[in-house]
């Protein structure tokens, strides 16, 4: 299977007055075409900066990135920003966390819908305002003829997340990255907004990068699961099995914190113990081993490397779960 | 409904404002410790300062005094200059004071506001670089020498070493537009210059901090470039600082202006304040004080009416706050 | 604290200087500011015996602008001090007392702040500065209280809105509630808990203020109403407008010892002020 995206070897640091900061360190991932892969972990492990080092929306000079990322036969890393630019909307496209602060506060819907369409596909204003109509139909906006006439404030979280939902999809992207797309929405919300997306991928055979905390979302909604800890990969497989058969402490902990519904109420949650480690002073021996029960002498002196199963499941540890205790 | 009675509240704040800025300048007039009739008649008979005691509410108390100005000041008598051969009207002098000050401050504000504007724009784009460093840098030097010394220094050069512009008088548009702007050029920089740095130095601020927000790398990811994410993205939500700031400058300007408008010879409304003070025209001074206050409040006004349609946020959560 | 550029040396050494003329210039080998020297009229910069020149009058440019640097300093200092401590006290006060204080405060300070500095200034001047006897002229040294108390009441409403805001973002804090709760006295709170977090505000701003001052003293000699024919840097501009056509060096002194103390004044409110940004970034 051809890869639509892949990241190889990608590094990103930033300067910081505290010393140089590793956002994210050598992470390899292929997002075959028409999958949806979902990126896990906790906030502060380099998931959103990489999906944003990928497209190359990292501004600013004191942001490094080392490493290729090649986007459907294209070296987006050897290309020119302009070049770049041009495989935004109808190549790749992103939607944000916050639906409130990633809407320009000042202009229309309409507005922000239609600028793409008008920019990337060189729509006439009236073209593009009706195909900004249809775009809100689409995304099950009722009364779209009104919003596309409001300010983002004046509605509703989970009206928001579907407009920053139709600007994403306006020029029909072959990939989409979607950062966090419902954590800041109502539990009842977010289903709605998995729902949609889920649908829209199918229907516009979109491949899709899903980045998560929650392990919960990944599990209906993606092919294949990389979980990454301290800026590294740390377990890549496919969903099924990823859940059936996980073989990183990570992963196990990362699971162990969701609530489910079967608990009896006043059971305590399983928190992972401790925090992530500090990003500008990155220890000898493995990244989680700190706060990772399995952790041995080795664990703490070496860091481990990636390693791969016959079957493609790829993991950090000395240690896996499922290998002889 | 709510909004209707916003804008009933703000007016009503700004009136009791004006109220007691004009009651305060009267109430200073009266704290002189000479006979203001004297002094506006120093050479009449008692018998005719007693009229004109009389006729401006002297011989009433400071809170009379005060009623009896405001009444003509609202049906448009600002009072009188008084000369040892008569008198003539402090409004015949603000008809001809207040067009060339105004004509002054619009056109200090749209030359602040078309150099700033890119300047901000371009050190927020490359903050920290060298060209924001240099603009930054230079700005702020400039902005720390007084107007009236560049004043000063302009009509060394430019009016007296290389004569290119004259450096006194005034010549209104009917004169002839160059005519005009030749008397207007050294005026309006020297005035200028400040605000041209404090304009850039609010843009730049608050476009790096737009420039942070989600939205922008939203704007980036639908593949605009870099100009139009700029324009139509980062500077519209910034521009209401600028705007603000640039209504409220307005009474610096008149401060301005006086000496400006004194240095240039202009007789702007500036220079009405100061001949009223040098010629202890203590009538003309409270009018005239009281109609710079009115502009004032009135630019104030602006700023809120028209923070509305800059940022479509404000409008509401006034309204609900 | 130690890693200042070289724009703060520069400026710390130019207010220095010019803290040392204003102190200790009367001790320079210096005839005064207003002796003339008949036989050097109007002598260019850098002459033999007077370094600075001389005006039209005869006087040495470089007296003139040590004697007039005590006079703007003088100024400048003694009408920041007093309205930066009125301006604080009543902008602390009405912010922590809040209700009816508060309230008469506010309208009192925007009041002040629709009428144009240099309009208030002018006005408080010529009605302060108005002798009984109108014939008689104000003797010098009431000219200069006049001004200091005219600048200070221009201050008060500008530094008093900045330290009410300021203390109204401070005393919403935990630990003013906490030291409340635990029955701490008002006066006691405002001395421990507000003034130390609002100083610092209020010392960036006093650097402003200084410069806002100097230029409002100078703008006031221009228009002829500061103190006549004074040693201070206003009055030698306005005295070198008459030669400017043939001695701008006249002017340039001045303008020179003017805008230096205000580019040092304003780059030390910055200064302060940023260090000021990044302890509130830090907390």
């Amino acid at each position: 299977m051809s890869a639509l995206l892949s990241v190889k070897n990608m590094s990103i640091n930033f300067d910081t007055p505290r010393g140089s900061l590793e956002a994210v360190r050598g992470v390899d991932i292929e997002i075959p075409a028409g999958t949806s892969v979902g990126v896990v972990g906790e906030s502060g492990s380099g998931k959103t900066v990489m999906c944003r080092a990928a497209m190359g929306l990292l501004q600013g000079s004191n942001v490094k990135r080392s490493g290729t990322v090649i986007f459907d036969g294209h070296e987006l890393t050897a290309m020119s920003k302009e070049e770049v630019r041009n495989l935004f909307g109808s190549g790749m496209a992103m939607i944000f966390q916050d639906p409130m602060t990633a809407l320009n506060p000042v202009r229309r819907i309409g507005s922000q819908l239609s600028e793409g369409l008008r920019v990337r596909l060189g729509m006439s204003k009236a073209d593009a305002l009706a195909r900004s109509k249809e775009l809100l139909e689409l995304v099950r906006i009722p009364n779209a003829a009104a919003v596309l006439k409001s300010f983002p404030y004046q509605l509703s979280g989970g009206m928001r997340q579907r407009v920053m939902i139709a600007i994403a999809i306006a020029c029909n992207p072959k990939l989409l990255f979607a950062d966090e797309p419902t954590t800041a929405l109502d539990v009842t919300v977010q289903a709605q907004i998995l729902q949609l997306l889920r649908e829209l991928r199918e229907d516009l055979k979109m491949s899709m990068v899903l980045v998560t905390h929650d392990l919960g979302v990944v599990a209906g909604n993606t092919d294949y699961v990389a979980v990454m800890y301290a800026g590294e990969v740390v377990e890549y497989a496919p969903t099924k099995k990823l859940f059936a058969d996980m073989r990183m402490p990570y992963t196990e902990a990362l699971l162990e914190s969701i609530p489910k519904v079967d608990h009896k109420s006043g059971t305590r949650l399983a928190m992972i113990a401790g925090r992530l480690p500090d990003p500008t002073d990155r220890g000898a021996g493995c990244s989680f081993a700190p706060r990772c029960k399995y952790a041995q002498e080795k664990c703490r002196q070496e860091h481990p490397e990636l390693k791969k199963d016959p079957d493609g499941h790829l993991y950090r540890c000395w240690f896996p779960i499922g290998e002889a205790k | 409904m709510s909004r209707i009675s916003f804008w009933l509240q703000r007016v009503a704040q700004l009136l009791i404002v004006l109220l007691l800025v004009t009651f305060g300048v009267s109430l200073l007039l009266r704290l002189i410790p000479v006979d203001l009739a004297t002094i506006l008649l120093p050479v009449g008979t008692e018998e005719e300062r007693d009229i004109l005691r009389n006729e401006l509410g002297f011989d009433k108390g400071p809170i009379g005094y005060y009623l009896q100005w405001l009444g003509n000041f609202v049906q448009g008598d600002f009072g009188k200059i008084y000369f040892s051969g008569g008198t003539e009207e402090v409004s015949d002098h603000l008809k001809v004071a207040m067009p060339r000050s105004l004509l002054l401050m619009v056109y200090t504000q749209i030359l602040s506001l078309a150099i700033a504007i890119p300047l901000g724009v371009l050190s927020a784009y490359r903050a920290g670089r060298r060209a924001d460093k240099i603009i930054s840098n230079t700005l702020f030097t400039l902005s720390s020498i007084p107007n009236f010394a560049i004043a000063l220094l302009l009509v060394i050069f430019v009016g007296v070493k290389f004569a290119w512009l004259p450096t006194l008088g005034y010549a209104p548009i009917s004169d002839g537009v160059w005519e005009h702007f030749k008397h207007m050029i050294m005026p309006v920089i020297s005035l200028s210059l400040g605000l041209i740095a404090t304009y850039t130095r609010l843009l730049r601020a608050d476009m790096i901090a737009a420039l942070r927000e989600d939205y922008v790398t939203m704007a980036a990811s639908k593949g605009l470039s870099d100009s139009r994410i700029l324009w139509r993205h980062v500077f519209r939500p910034s521009s209401m600082t600028l705007l603000t700031s640039a209504a409220l400058s307005m009474g610096g300007l008149i401060g301005g202006a006086i000496v400006i408008e004194s240095i240039f010879a202009t007789y702007g409304i500036g220079f009405e304040v100061f001949a009223a003070i040098a010629g202890r025209q203590y009538v003309a001074l409270q009018s005239t004080v009281a109609v710079i206050a009115l502009f004032y409040v009135f630019f104030n006004l602006v700023v809120d009416v028209s923070s509305g349609f800059v940022d479509p946020r404000t409008r509401d959560r006034r309204v609900n706050a | 604290m130690r890693n200042y550029t070289k724009p703060t040396w520069f400026a710390i050494g130019w207010l220095g200087l010019m803290m040392f003329f204003s102190l200790f210039g009367w001790l320079l080998p210096f005839k005064p500011w207003n002796f003339v020297f008949e036989d050097d009229l109007e002598v260019g910069l850098f002459s033999s015996g007077h370094l600075l020149g001389t005006d039209s009058n005869g006087y040495d440019l470089l007296s003139s602008a040590v004697a007039g640097t005590r006079m703007s300093v003088f100024i400048a200092i003694a009408a920041v001090g007093l309205g930066g401590f009125i301006g604080s006290v009543l902008g602390i006060l009405a912010a922590y007392l809040r209700g009816k204080i508060d309230t008469v405060m506010v309208t009192i300070f925007n009041v002040g702040l629709s009428v144009p500095n240099l309009v208030l200034a002018l006005a408080l001047v010529s009605v302060l500065a108005t002798n009984v006897d109108i014939n008689q002229a104000v003797p010098t040294w009431r000219r200069v209280m006049v001004l200091i108390i005219s600048l200070t009441i221009v201050l008060i409403p500008i530094l008093g809105r900045i330290a009410r805001g300021a203390t109204l973002s401070w005393s919403g804090r935990e630990f003013v509630t906490a030291a409340r709760s635990m029955g701490m006295k008002d006066s006691k709170i405002i001395l421990r808990h507000i003034v130390p977090n609002v100083l610092p505000a209020l010392i960036a701003v006093a650097f402003l203020a200084v410069g806002v001052v100097i230029i409002a003293e100078a703008s006031l000699s221009i228009l002829g109403v500061g103190i006549p024919d004074g040693a201070s840097w206003g009055g030698m501009i306005a005295r070198g407008r008459n030669d400017l056509e043939y001695a701008p060096h006249v002017l340039y002194v001045p303008i020179v010892f003017l805008a230096l103390t205000v580019i040092s004044t304003n780059h030390l409110g910055d200064v302060v002020r940023s260090k000021l940004d990044s302890r509130e970034a830090k907390v």
